[in-house]
């Protein structure tokens, strides 16, 4: 990650970002005919006595040279703009491709505040520099040396004033920007905390409301609302001065060549062969601020720069920590392409909980195709991250094959064909209760969508709804219940073939007579698969052909229960 | 921008500040004019003197000096004074519109987390330009159009009105237009922003089901779009921004050869002073300093309006109920009372229809249903997030219409269904409950809802911090956490929904078991499907709406 995102790969030029650091340039060597235009129309009229109708075509050129520059300065802008934007949109495409890369269990590792608030706030930091550091650089570089040749013909020693100071004044702005880099760090870093935070409580508003807690929150969020206004501020004094010291250097060359020249007017000081003119001297006034202006410009937006590096910093702490395995794409296996269920066959398999506790060691059994199987355990004991290892989220030890092959050197996109899971927390994006279905199979039409609403029994509730299945439901489905949730969340599935069915917790939060019918169908769909369920529910367990207990790391076969009859509605 | 200056107010308490940038600014201004002008005459007097050494060098050039200095440090200062000033007001306005979001909630739905995120961070931040942009460079601007007016009028008076006229296009004409022009498509650009931000969140929390649904490049694809579509809403707005820079210059430039045009005119006729013309012509010149600053403001200014209303969309509207009743008396030992409560988000959809039911003090309720009866419906209605649409609830004697919220919630702590463990310390996410509890009382809730080994075996202990959504626990454990917060809160009314969700069976029964123990000298009501234990509860059945069984036992 460090390696792909640099300040330097990302102004990687494009023939638009050519363009846009080239045009100012040609607009500022454009000052050089404007001065001596001016110049030369101030001499004319105050030294020669000329009239306005003789001085005509001057006054025309310094207009249309007036226009050429403002039509420059319009295409650079657009141009860096458009540079600038491209750049950005590219950024956060790869941001999302390098996080996609990455396991899932990382991604539930962070704060979700935090990354989106790198993917978002933090790219849009880089507009400055990207827009306006970059092009002023050019012009910092090139300007004051074309002016100082410009002006060596008219007088040597301003010519050579020029060519002493500009290059020392970017040395003391270093000195005084020398911690501008840690204070943007700073800022970089409140600012993530802070949107994380806001994203992290907003999550439970309502809780934290119901507790009274609304006031310690505000205060907590005013106190780190302070904390990102202080850091901001050391960024912000740090700019300030170093643009000020610049400020200052650049006027004491300004004034020093209005001193010589004036000097030299008055006959007191004496370096040159021949008289100065007016023309000449007001020539080298004018041109003095605009060797020091590209420099000025440069310490205005130096800031950008640092806001730049840190924001690419921070970007690169939220995505680059590689504590966690990254996903190397596996040199991708075929699986066999399975008609009916798979064959899965576990071998001394062990899985690690998040906190590097053994949740399953030394685990072996295997499933023939179209078995059914169930899970149970105490709460905590670590069914769930079994479930997600078998499911190829999760790193494991010891072999696991499915059909055959190595999970972990099948590519995720095979994986994900031949299994199909719904987990315990499943995710309900804003969308319609339809889109969220169709998240099972983006090329379900309306009917096979319905047919998936009604065997996951969603069109119960649904049906009740205006708007049906094209009911919106909020971010987190806010407006559904847990178990509508997980009811939808079965919903895609019933698009999908899978060979291996893997089932959290599938009727939790539902009522006997919701349960019932939502296992009726999930044993119509899996005949002919395999299938592994989760569950606390001794109604689930029931339906399964084996059943095995986790228990301190151990997979202990036990009787499937029998339950009384009065609890089956009706026989699968 | 009605929206936009109904944040004046927040600006308020700094305005002193506020009042010292803008005399600082116009210092500035006022010295950068002078100096060039100054230079200008002081040169050309100079170049055209005859009298050598008997020139007076000093007054002039003491002057350049006095002016570039003082220019340096009242800009250094004004920058100083006009971010501090902003700053600060930003920050207080960011806690104010916290509460407002908390007093707003339950938020609307259809404003995802994402954006409620860009509200607060992004959103808030635009609206610096309030002062920073608009009101500071607006005021002076206004300052020295009219001065330089004023100059112009007395020194070369053909001049004065084209440059009183050229400075009103392009301080004022100029940046109101792309403000109305860019209105539309500043509201475009926060939306964007907002919804990239919404599917990126989206996408990082569910990030596994996207993994296993195979829809991970689909998704990288349409966040790709959400980017896509935010640049080009941001580069048709900067090129608007750009387009008026240009004709600010272009004014800039008219006027300055118009000036100048004059000047020759008036030089070689006669009525001016050499040196006059050449310092005048550079101060003219040295004054668009301030158009340049107002129009990079004014292209900000429209992404600031669109900001602001997204803010007054969020902040806006009266909190409900909100501490408009007298302090009343909340008696313990009176119960909960529904009488013939109606509720549904539409009346011809109802929710619950009729509902009646007493629960007396220190009693233990279970309340049963199939899914969707309205159990939750319940829950909400008794801590005010709902308000019924008939009948009444009687809260410890008291109709809950006169109760204000805040003592309803000291009365009655619920443990909703979707109750959060946040990314903290399990000390912080208990201590919701009870701020004042020490440590004894932690353990001992935990304990109780039998997680106190599990967070003992956690390093760190009470120290240690929870994953985001509680990911580092299972969903039984997270389920617990919430529950020992309701459990450790002060409230005589504990209300449950759903508590033993994630439980298995076993500890789910015993759970029920324990709760009249947990509970015990408080009045409790238990959201359930579960099965509950014989003893120690009273069932109510809800079904369809209503009350259909008060049995004692099990269903």
């Amino acid at each position: 990650m460090s390696s792909l995102l640099t300040l330097r790969n990302l102004s990687a030029p494009t023939t638009t970002g050519r363009m846009a650091m080239a045009l100012p340039l040609v607009s500022g060597l454009l000052l050089i005919p404007q001065a001596w235009l001016l110049a030369h129309l101030l001499q004319g009229t105050v030294v020669d006595g000329l009239s306005v109708s003789l001085l005509g075509a001057p006054l025309v050129y310094l207009a249309l040279l007036m226009v050429a520059r403002v039509a420059l300065g319009f295409g650079a802008d657009v141009l860096a703009l458009a540079s600038a934007e491209q750049a950005k949109s590219r950024l956060r495409r790869t941001l999302v491709e390098t996080l996609f890369r990455k396991a899932p269990i990382w991604t539930a590792s962070r704060s979700s505040g935090a990354l989106s608030a790198a993917m978002v706030d933090q790219v849009e930091a880089l507009d400055g520099y990207l827009t306006r550091y970059m092009p002023a650089m050019v012009q910092a570089a090139l300007l004051p040396i074309a002016i100082a040749v410009a002006v060596l013909p008219v007088d040597w020693f301003v010519a050579l004033l020029f060519a002493i100071t500009a290059p020392l004044i970017p040395v003391f702005m270093a000195l005084v920007g020398w911690g501008a880099e840690a204070a943007n760090r700073r800022q970089a870093t409140a600012q993530g905390q802070l949107s994380g935070y806001f994203a992290d409580r907003l999550r439970g508003l309502v809780t934290l409301k119901l507790f009274g807690r609304d006031a310690a929150e505000i205060e907590q969020a005013g106190a780190a609302s302070e904390a990102l206004r202080h850091s901001t501020m050391g960024v912000m004094r740090i700019a300030f001065l170093s643009s000020a010291v610049l400020e200052f250097f650049a006027a004491l060359g300004v004034a020093g060549v209005a001193l010589y020249v004036g000097l030299s007017y008055l006959g007191l000081v004496n370096l040159r062969f021949e008289p100065f003119s007016l023309q000449a001297g007001l020539f080298c006034l004018l041109m003095a601020p605009e060797v020091y202006q590209p420099l000025r410009l440069l310490a205005a937006h130096y800031h950008d720069r640092a806001t730049a590096k840190a924001a690419v910093a921070e970007i690169a702490t939220q995505f680059g920590s590689a504590s966690v395995e990254d996903d190397q794409i596996p040199s991708a296996i075929a699986v066999p392409a399975t008609a009916a269920g798979a064959r899965l066959v576990l071998h001394d398999l062990c899985v690690d909980a998040p906190d590097n506790r053994p949740v399953v060691c030394k685990a072996s059994f295997s499933l023939k195709p179209g078995e059914h199987i169930a899970i149970v355990g105490p709460s905590g004991c670590g069914k769930s991250t079994l479930l997600e290892a078998i499911a190829g989220l999760r790193p494991y030890r010891g072999s696991l094959l499915l059909d055959d092959c190595e999970l972990d050197q099948i590519a995720p996109s095979q994986l994900h064909e031949v299994i199909g899971m719904v987990g315990q927390r499943p995710l309900i994006f804003a969308g319609t209760i339809a889109d969220n279905i169709g998240l099972g199979d983006r090329t379900a039409d309306a009917a096979r969508l319905q047919e998936a609403a009604r065997r996951a029994q969603v069109s119960r509730f649904a049906g009740q709804l205006p708007l049906g299945l094209n009911t919106p439901l909020g971010e987190t489905g806010l407006g559904l219940s847990g178990g509508e949730r997980q009811r939808v969340a079965l919903a895609r599935l019933y698009l999908r073939t899978p060979g291996l069915i893997l089932l959290d917790e599938p009727t939790a939060h539902l009522d006997v007579d919701t349960e019932q019918a939502v296992l009726d169908e999930l044993m119509g769909f899996a005949r002919q698969r395999t299938m592994i369920v989760v569950t606390h529910a001794d109604a689930v367990a029931a339906r399964m052909n084996r059943c095995f207990r986790l228990v301190d790391g151990q997979l202990l076969p036990m009787p499937v229960p029998k339950l009384p009859p009065a609890g089956r509605r009706s026989a699968a | 921008m009605k929206a936009l200056l109904s944040f004046f107010p927040a600006f308020r308490p700094v305005r002193g500040l506020f009042l010292l940038t803008i005399v600082l600014t116009t210092v500035t201004v006022a010295a950068g004019i002078g100096l060039l002008g100054l230079s200008g005459w002081f040169l050309t007097a100079a170049a055209l003197s005859t009298a050598g050494a008997a020139f007076n060098l000093f007054g002039p050039s003491a002057g350049v000096r006095g002016l570039s200095f003082v220019r340096i440090l009242s800009r250094y200062f004004e920058k100083l004074t006009g971010h501090s000033a902003t700053l600060r007001a930003l920050s207080d306005l960011r806690r104010w519109l916290f509460g407002r979001m908390f007093a707003r909630s339950p938020l609307p739905v259809s404003i995802g987390r994402g954006d409620l995120v860009s509200r607060l961070m992004a959103d808030l931040d635009a609206l610096d330009t309030v002062f920073l942009v608009a009101l500071g460079p607006i005021a002076v601007a206004v300052i020295t159009g009219i001065g330089m007016s004023v100059l112009l009028a007395l020194v070369l008076p053909v001049a004065a009105p084209l440059y009183a006229i050229g400075f009103l296009v392009a301080t004022v004409l100029v940046p109101v237009a792309l403000v109305q022009v860019s209105r539309k498509l500043g509201n475009q650009a926060a939306e964007a922003g907002a919804q990239l931000r919404t599917g990126i969140l989206e996408s990082l929390d569910g990030h596994r089901d996207l993994a296993l649904f195979g829809a991970l490049d689909a998704t990288t694809d349409r966040i790709g779009v959400q980017a896509e579509r935010l640049s080009m809403v941001k580069q048709k707005l900067g090129r608007l921004g750009s387009l008026a820079a240009a004709a600010v210059q272009m004014t800039s430039a008219i006027i300055v050869v118009g000036t100048l045009a004059a000047g020759i005119d008036a030089v070689s006729n006669g009525r001016m002073d050499g040196p006059v013309l050449v310092g005048l012509v550079l101060a003219v010149m040295a004054s668009f300093e301030v158009s340049a600053v107002l129009v990079r403001s004014a292209s900000r200014l429209a992404g600031s309006i669109a900001a602001a209303e997204r803010l007054v969309d969020v902040a806006g509207g009266a909190a409900p109920v909100d501490g408009v009743a007298p302090e009343v008396s909340l008696r313990a030992n009176a119960g909960l009372v529904f009488r013939a409560v109606d509720f549904g988000y539409d009346a011809r959809a109802k929710v619950l229809n009729g509902v009646d039911f007493a629960i007396a003090e220190g009693e233990c309720v279970a309340l049963r249903g199939p899914s969707g009866a309205g159990k939750s419906t319940v829950a909400q209605l008794l801590v005010g997030l709902l308000q019924p649409l008939a009948g009444t609830i009687h809260v410890g004697g008291v109709d809950m219409a006169q109760i204000p919220l805040d003592a309803l919630r000291r009365h009655i702590a619920l443990m909703t269904q979707d109750a959060p463990v946040f990314h903290d310390t399990v000390r912080n996410n208990l201590l919701i409950g009870r701020p004042d509890a020490d440590d004894t009382a932690l353990w001992a809730v935990l304990d109780a809802v039998r997680l106190g080994e599990a967070i003992r075996s956690l390093p760190g202990g009470l120290d240690a911090t929870l994953g985001e959504g509680g990911q580092s626990l299972s969903g039984g454990q997270a389920r617990r956490i919430c529950l020992a917060r309701t459990l450790l809160s002060p409230a005589p009314v504990v209300v449950l929904d759903e508590p033993t969700t994630g439980l298995d069976p076993q500890a789910e029964a015993a759970f029920l078991a324990d709760v009249p123990r947990l509970t015990a000298g408080r009045t409790a009501l238990v959201i359930t499907h579960a099965d509950v234990p014989a003893t120690g509860f009273r069932v109510l059945t809800l079904r369809a709406g209503h009350i259909v069984d008060q049995a004692a036992g099990t269903a």
